[in-house]
């Protein structure tokens, strides 16, 4: 990464603390330290139940359905490259391209979701598997439930900012901290999933 | 202050294909070990790759490695603090027990 361009920070005001970080951006940053601890140990909580055996079956490691979660992987984690294309496209006070790719990493957000509807579906009408049908399901659900909550606010964030751009013809310099501040959630939402991907999906196994 | 100095489009793209490789191989992995039971040496792959996306979109997409110093280590620090705290509760409990590819 040798070639970098000069980027100037989005909505720069005067509230600089003696730590030289905007209150709101810093303020962002503790937030998503707490939701690492809450998503920390709702995994963790998984990790406990993910294998202890001695209830009623399928287990969620059973009915995972592998190719179609790395398809959702991969729609989030290219919705990571929309929100910092439409970041580096604010910076440079190129509005439609911001607000193109604004929509389209609500977009993105929404298949994933419209994904996590689906397989949810899918394990409880196909499967039998339902909130209470074991602790393994019931620690599945609740974390890749809750996950599933950010993702939709995030999409929420998304669309108001880019109703704003629109209606405004563009965002504002307070608005394009906003964006940021957004981006900085959206991405925390995204490495959230590569975790969960790999502990819950990947590395998950049903009771021997 | 950050230092204004942040990756640009092309680079980017670049980053995002890397993610995209890597998560290709985590999938990969998965399959293999479905195979050829590699067990912990599996978890050990899979946990890596994870943490390399991990990082590089918080250094990156995150812009962290382009914020200020505090922040920096602030973060990263917290980070690992709690990274250590769960792993050593969970070991504890004994979850971090790897067995046989299934």
């Amino acid at each position: 990464m040798t070639d970098l361009a000069h980027e100037p920070e989005l909505g720069h005001h005067d509230e600089h603390e003696s730590t030289g970080i905007e209150n709101r951006k810093l303020g962002m940053w503790v937030f998503l330290s707490s939701e690492f601890l809450f998503f920390g140990a709702l995994i963790s909580n998984y990790l406990l139940y993910s294998n202890r055996g001695g209830f009623d079956a399928p287990y969620p490691a059973e009915v995972y359905d592998i190719p179609f979660t790395s398809v959702s992987s991969f729609v989030l984690l290219m919705s990571s490259l929309t929100m910092v294309l439409a970041h580096n496209a604010l910076s440079r006070d190129d509005q439609n391209g911001a607000r193109t790719w604004l929509f389209a990493t609500a977009a993105l957000g929404s298949v994933f979701l419209g994904g996590q509807v689906f397989e949810f579906t899918d394990f409880i009408v196909e499967f039998g598997m339902t909130l209470s049908t074991n602790p393994a399901a019931s620690a599945f659900y609740v974390l890749t439930g809750f996950h599933g909550l950010h993702v939709a606010i995030g999409v929420i964030m998304l669309l108001s900012l880019w109703g704003i751009s629109r209606r405004q013809n563009g965002l504002s310099e307070k608005h394009g901290l906003n964006l940021e501040l957004v981006g900085l959630y959206w991405h925390f939402v995204d490495i959230i999933w590569i975790v969960i991907f790999t502990v819950v999906y990947l590395l998950s196994l049903p009771p021997s | 202050m950050s230092d204004h100095t942040h990756p640009t489009p092309a680079q980017y793209w670049k980053i995002a294909v890397v993610l995209a490789v890597l998560t290709a191989i985590e999938v990969g992995m998965y399959y293999i070990d479905r195979e050829l039971g590699l067990g912990a040496f599996n978890a050990a792959i899979l946990l890596v790759l994870a943490l390399t996306k991990f990082i590089i979109v918080v250094g990156w997409y995150m812009h962290l490695r382009f914020e200020s110093p505090f922040l920096n280590r602030f973060f990263t620090g917290g980070f690992i603090l709690a990274l250590s705290l769960y792993a050593i509760i969970l070991g504890l409990l004994g979850v971090l027990v790897i067995r046989g590819g299934g």
